[in-house]
C-alpha cells in the first residue's frame, strides 16, 4: 500500500520509492531496504505498477514504476480498508477511555 | 488471473532479463545510497558497507523476488539441475549409489513381477474372481490331487444351485495325424461343452464347441491351442474345417484359441468328452476319479457361499453313499488360489527377502551420503552465508537423493528387464507359461514408488543432520571434534541392521540350501542315472490283444538294441503327478464298512521294471509275463504298505480283493519317492499289478536302463516304435535325471534367488563395514597420532576400531538370530528334512557372516594403526 501511494505522483525508481518512503515516513519506516524488491514484483506480477527503463537526472539507466488503472483501484482499496480499520481501532480505544 | 498467468509465463521464459533487471536496479539503488552517504561526508569505504547493511542480503532478496513471482516447480527445477551438477562432479559416489541401490530396486522389482504376476493381477478372464475349482478331498489318509469322480460330478451339477456353469477337464494324451505327417503325441484334454462358458474366452479362429457336440455318439470334434496350431499346422489359418487322427478316430478341427488361453496348463487340444452322466452312476468307487472340476458361480455368489453349499450336497451323498463318498468331501477355492496358492508362501518369503536386500542398500546409500555431506559441510556453510535458508538446503539434499535413488531406479528396472526377457518363460511351471511373468505398467510404478521412498529415506539421514547455526565452525577448515561423533552413532546403528538383516537372508538361504541337498541326496529308492524314459498312450477303446501285442513288440524291439541293459514299463513314473488310488479289502484284516482295510496309490507294471528303474525287491519273487495270463492276479506291494498294514507279519502269499476277484501278494518291493509327484512328500502305500492283465493298461511309461550314455539311443527307439505300429508316436523322450531336476526347479529357483540375495546383501554389509570403519579412521588421524605420541601401541589402537564395530556387528547378530527365528517359521512348507530352528544352520550361517565382516573391519583399521604418528602430526 506505501509503494503505490508514493507512484500516485509520479513514476519513481526503486530508490526513489525507498527514499520518499523513509522521508514521508519522518525515518520511522525504515526498513532492510531491499525487501522493496521482491515487493516491487509481486507489485508487477498482480498488473498494479508497470516498469520501464529510463535515464535518471543524473544520466544513470533506473527502472521507473508507474501506477496502472488497476493499481489505482487496488490502492482505492487498500485505503478504504485501512481507514476502516484505524477508525474501528479508534472506536474501540475511546470505548475503553469512557 | 489469466493476465496473471501469462505474465508469469512471460518471466518464465524470460528469467535471464528478469535477473539482469533486477541486478542492475539493485547495484544502482545501493550506488544511489553510497553516494548519498558520501555526500554526507562518510569515506567511500564505509559508506559502500553501509549502504550493503541498509540493503540486506542481495542474494536471498533477489532469490525473494524470483519466488515471487516464479512457478513452484521451478524451484524443484532449480535443485534438480544443481543434483545432477553435483552428482556429475564426483561420478564415483554416483556410481557406487547407483550401482547399490539398481541392486536393491532390481531385486525388490523382479521378485514384485512374480507376486503381480501371480498373486495382484487379474486372471485374463472375465469376471474371473467367479471361478473355482472344486476338488473331492478324503477325510483321511491321501487324496487324489482333488480329483473328482464323475457320479458325484453329475449329484453336484444336479443338485447345486449356486453354479452359472460347471465343467471339468480330463487330461488325456493322444496322438494325433494331420494328413500325410507323421504321427505326433499330443497333450490333449476332454472337456464337457459348459467348460468354455466359465473361462469366457473366446476363440482366435473358427468356434469352440457346444452341447450337441458334447453329446455321445455326435461327430467328432476339436479345438487347438495356439502352440499346436503353430507347431503342428505352421500356424495354417484354412486348418479350420480340416479333418484329422485323433487316436485313431476322424476328427474335425472346428477353432484355435488365443496364445493367452491355457487352461490346463501347456495344453495341446480340447475334445468333447461325450459323457452320458446317467452311465457313471455306478463307478462311485475310488478308482474312478479322474475329473479336474471348475465352476462358474452365480453373480453375486461368494466362494464362501458356495463352500457351505458344497458341504451340505456332501453330506446328503455321504447318507445316500456310506460306502464310498462317505470319505469324501469337496472343497472349494478360487481359481487363483488354485493355481498360485502353493506358491504363495514362497514369494511372500522372497518378497520380505528382497524387501530385506532394499533396505540394506539404502543403509549402505545412507552411509556414503553421510560420509559426503561431512565433506561438504563447508560448501553448505558457504551457502548458507549467501543466504540459503536451513530448509532450503534439506530439500536440495533430498532432491539430490531422490535423483540418486530415480538414477538407482531406473537401473534396477533395467536389470529386472534383462531378467524377466531373459528367464520367464524358462519359469519352473505355471510361473513359464507365455504371458504370466513380463513387464508391465504397474511393476514400472512399483519401482518407481520404490525409488523415491528409498531416496526420501536414505536421503533424511545427511538432511537432518544439516544442524542450523555453527556456521563459522564450520566455516573454519581444520576444526575436527575429536573422538566418536553421533554421526559415528548412526553408522554404528546401521551397521547393527545391516549386519541384523543380512544373517536373517543367509539362515533363510542355508535352510533352502539344506533341504534341497536333502531333497537330491536322501535315497530315491531307484536309480536315476541312465534311464531314458518315454511314453506312449494307445486308445481308450483299443482291442485288449492289440494292447497286448503292440507292448510286448515294442518291449522285445528295444531290449534287443545294443547298448541297452533293461526295459520295464509302468503307468506312470515316479515324479509324475498322476494319481490312482483304490481301496480294497485283506484278508488279515476285519471287514468293516466305515474303515478302509487298505487305500493304496495303484501302478500298473510290465517288462523288467524294477531292474530298470532300480527299486530292490525286498521279499518274495517279481512279476513275470506269466502272472499277465494267469487266472489268479498278482500283486507287489511297497514297504510303506508292510509298514502301514501288516507290520511284524508276512504279508507275502496274503491277498487282497476287488472286484475283479483276489489278488495274492507275491513280492514287497522298497519305498519309491515321487510316486504320485513330488518327491518331498513321504512314500505312501503303494501296490504294482501286471499292466497285461485282464484290463490291459493303454498309457504306459517306458524306461530303459542302459550301458551307453541314455541320449544316444532316442533315435533307435523312435525307429523301433515306428516299426512295432507306424500310427503311434512316442511323448516326452526324457532321462530320469532330468525328470528329477524338473521336479526340483521350483524350489531350486527359490532357493537360487534367496542364496543371490543373502550374497548380494553379503557384499554390500561388507563394503557398508569397510566403509564406516575407513571413514572412522579418515576421520581420526590426528587423534591416532596425538595417541601414538602419547604412547599407545598399534594393537590398542586396532582394538580402538574393531571393538565399536564388533559391538555394533554382534547386536546386529543377536538381533538377526531372533529375527530369523521368528521369519523363518515362514519357510516350513518350503523345507525338507530340516528344522526352521537348526541350530547348526544358525552357527553355520553367523560363521558364514563374520567372517567377511571381520575382514572388512580389520583391513581399514590395520591402516589406522600403521599410521605414522609424525605423518600424521605435520598434517596438521
Amino acid at each position: 500500500m506505501l509503494i503505490l501511494k508514493t507512484l500516485t505522483r509520479a513514476p519513481l525508481h526503486g530508490y526513489g520509492i525507498a527514499l520518499s518512503i523513509k522521508r514521508l515516513s519522518d525515518d520511522v519506516l525504515t526498513v532492510e531496504e531491499g525487501s522493496l524488491y521482491p515487493a516491487l514484483q509481486r507489485l508487477l506480477l498482480q498488473g498494479w505498477v508497470k516498469a520501464e527503463w529510463k535515464m535518471t537526472e543524473t544520466n544513470r539507466r533506473a527502472r521507473f514504476y508507474t501506477l496502472t488503472a488497476a493499481g489505482r483501484k487496488q490502492l482505492g482499496i487498500e485505503l478504504t480498508q485501512f481507514e476502516q480499520m484505524i477508525m474501528a481501532i479508534g472506536r474501540v480505544l475511546k470505548d475503553a477511555e469512557a | 488471473m489469466i493476465e496473471k498467468l501469462a505474465r508469469k509465463v512471460a518471466i518464465l521464459f524470460g528469467r535471464k532479463r528478469f535477473r539482469r533487471d533486477l541486478d542492475e536496479e539493485m547495484a544502482y539503488h545501493r550506488a544511489q545510497a553510497e553516494q548519498e552517504l558520501v555526500d554526507g561526508g562518510m569515506t567511500p569505504e564505509s559508506a559502500r558497507f553501509a549502504a550493503m547493511r541498509q540493503f540486506g542480503n542481495a542474494t536471498r532478496l533477489k532469490e525473494h523476488s524470483h519466488e515471487a513471482v516464479s512457478f513452484w516447480f521451478e524451484h524443484l527445477w532449480q535443485d534438480f539441475r544443481y543434483a545432477i551438477r553435483q552428482l556429475m562432479r564426483s561420478p564415483g559416489f554416483a556410481a557406487a549409489v547407483v550401482g547399490t541401490l539398481a541392486l536393491g530396486i532390481g531385486a525388490t522389482t523382479a521378485i514384485f513381477t512374480l507376486v503381480y504376476a501371480t498373486l495382484l493381477r487379474s486372471l485374463p478372464f472375465p469376471e474371473a474372481d467367479r471361478i473355482v475349482r472344486i476338488h473331492d478331498v478324503r477325510l483321511q489318509g491321501q487324496s487324489t490331487g482333488g480329483l473328482v469322480g464323475a457320479a458325484r460330478y453329475y449329484d453336484l451339477e444336479a443338485r447345486s444351485k449356486l453354479f452359472e456353469s460347471t465343467g471339468f477337464f480330463i487330461f488325456d494324451e493322444t496322438t494325433l495325424i494331420a494328413g500325410t505327417q507323421l504321427p505326433v503325441s499330443v497333450r490333449g484334454t476332454a472337456i464337457n461343452a459348459g467348460f468354455w462358458s466359465i473361462f469366457g474366452v473366446q476363440p482366435m479362429l473358427g468356434r469352440t464347441f457346444n452341447e450337441r457336440d458334447d453329446q455321445p455318439n455326435a461327430p467328432h470334434v476339436a479345438v487347438l491351442s495356439y502352440k499346436a496350431w503353430r507347431q503342428i499346422f505352421g500356424g495354417d489359418p484354412s486348418v479350420v474345417g480340416r479333418q484329422v487322427t485323433i487316436e485313431k478316430i476322424s476328427t474335425m478341427i472346428v477353432g484355435v484359441m488365443p496364445e493367452s488361453f491355457n487352461v490346463p496348463n501347456g495344453i495341446d487340444l480340447w475334445r468333447p468328452a461325450q459323457f452320458n452322466p446317467s452311465q457313471w452312476n455306478t463307478y462311485r468307487g475310488d478308482g474312478t476319479r479322474f475329473l479336474n472340476m471348475v465352476a462358474r458361480l452365480k453373480p453375486g455368489v461368494t466362494v464362501a457361499m458356495a463352500e457351505s453349499d458344497l458341504k451340505r450336497i456332501g453330506a446328503q451323498l455321504a447318507l445316500e453313499h456310506p460306502s464310498t463318498d462317505g470319505k469324501w468331501q469337496f472343497d472349494t477355492m478360487s481359481l487363483r488360489d488354485d493355481l498360485y496358492g502353493q506358491l504363495r508362501p514362497a514369494l511372500a518369503a522372497l518378497l520380505i527377502a528382497s524387501g530385506f536386500l532394499l533396505l540394506i542398500a539404502c543403509l549402505n546409500v545412507a552411509n556414503l551420503l553421510l560420509t559426503r555431506a561431512t565433506g561438504r559441510q563447508r560448501e553448505v556453510a558457504l551457502r548458507r552465508a549467501l543466504g540459503a535458508s536451513a530448509g532450503r538446503i534439506r530439500l536440495q539434499f533430498l532432491t539430490e537423493s531422490t535423483v540418486l535413488a530415480l538414477a538407482g531406479g531406473c537401473a534396477g528396472l533395467a536389470l529386472t528387464w534383462i531378467l524377466v526377457h531373459a528367464v520367464a518363460s524358462k519359469l519352473p511351471g505355471r510361473l513359464g507359461a507365455p504371458g504370466t511373468v513380463e513387464m508391465s505398467w504397474p511393476v514400472v510404478w512399483f519401482a518407481f514408488a520404490v525409488s523415491v521412498a528409498s531416496g526420501i529415506a536414505f536421503g533424511l539421514a545427511p538432511a537432518l543432520r544439516q544442524k542450523s547455526g555453527a556456521l563459522m565452525a564450520s566455516l573454519k577448515q581444520g576444526e575436527r571434534s575429536l573422538a566418536g561423533t553421533a554421526g559415528g552413532r548412526v553408522r554404528n546403528a546401521f551397521i547393527a541392521v545391516q549386519v541384523g538383516l543380512s544373517l536373517v537372508l543367509l539362515v533363510g538361504a542355508s535352510l533352502l540350501a539344506q533341504s534341497m541337498w536333502n531333497l537330491l541326496k536322501s535315497p530315491l529308492g531307484f536309480a536315476p542315472d541312465h534311464v531314458l524314459t518315454f511314453r506312449t498312450v494307445l486308445p481308450w477303446n483299443a482291442d485288449a490283444a492289440a494292447i497286448r501285442s503292440f507292448y510286448g513288440d515294442v518291449q522285445r524291439r528295444i531290449a534287443s538294441l545294443p547298448g541297452v541293459d533293461a526295459v520295464g514299463q509302468i503307468s506312470a513314473l515316479p515324479t509324475e503327478d498322476w494319481h490312482l488310488r483304490t481301496t480294497y479289502d485283506a484278508d488279515w484284516m476285519p471287514r468293516s464298512v466305515h474303515k478302509d482295510a487298505v487305500n493304496v496309490e495303484v501302478r500298473a507294471i510290465s517288462g523288467d521294471y524294477l531292474p530298470a528303474i532300480g527299486t530292490p525287491l525286498l521279499a518274495g519273487r517279481p512279476l513275470t509275463g506269466a502272472d499277465a495270463s494267469a487266472t489268479a492276479t498278482s500283486v507287489l506291494v511297497n514297504r510303506a504298505f508292510v509298514r502301514e498294514y501288516g507290520p511284524n507279519q508276512n504279508l507275502i502269499g496274503r491277498h487282497l480283493f476287488s472286484d475283479d476277484g483276489p489278488m495274492e501278494i507275491v513280492g514287497v518291493i522298497g519305498d519309491v519317492r515321487g510316486t504320485a509327484g513330488s518327491i518331498a512328500h513321504e512314500t505312501g502305500p503303494e501296490m504294482y499289478f501286471s499292466a497285461d492283465g485282464q484290463h490291459p493298461v493303454t498309457r504306459r511309461s517306458f524306461v530303459v536302463r542302459t550301458a551307453v550314455p541314455p541320449e544316444q539311443l532316442i533315435q533307435a527307439i523312435r525307429e523301433q516304435v515306428h516299426g512295432a505300429d507306424p500310427q503311434q508316436a512316442i511323448s516326452d523322450v526324457q532321462t530320469m535325471d532330468d525328470r528329477l531336476d524338473q521336479s526340483v526347479a521350483q524350489p531350486r529357483v527359490n532357493m537360487a534367488l534367496m542364496a543371490s540375495f543373502a550374497l548380494i546383501a553379503l557384499l554390500l554389509a561388507c563394503v557398508g563395514i569397510y566403509g564406516v570403519v575407513a571413514w572412522s579412521v579418515a576421520q581420526r588421524v590426528q587423534e591416532i597420532g596425538v595417541r601414538m605420541a602419547l604412547g599407545a601401541t598399534r594393537g590398542q589402537i586396532l582394538r580402538l576400531f574393531v571393538r565399536r564395530t564388533a559391538w555394533a556387528a554382534l547386536t546386529g547378530v543377536a538381533a538377526g538370530t531372533c529375527a530369523a527365528l521368528f521369519l523363518t517359521r515362514l519357510l516350513r512348507s518350503q523345507l525338507y528334512g530340516v528344522a526352521p530352528d537348526n541350530p547348526w544352520i544358525y552357527s553355520a550361517s553367523i560363521l558364514l557372516l563374520l567372517f567377511p565382516l571381520l575382514i572388512a573391519t580389520v583391513r581399514p583399521a590395520l591402516r589406522g594403526a600403521s599410521v605414522n604418528p609424525v605423518d600424521a602430526l605435520r598434517a596438521e
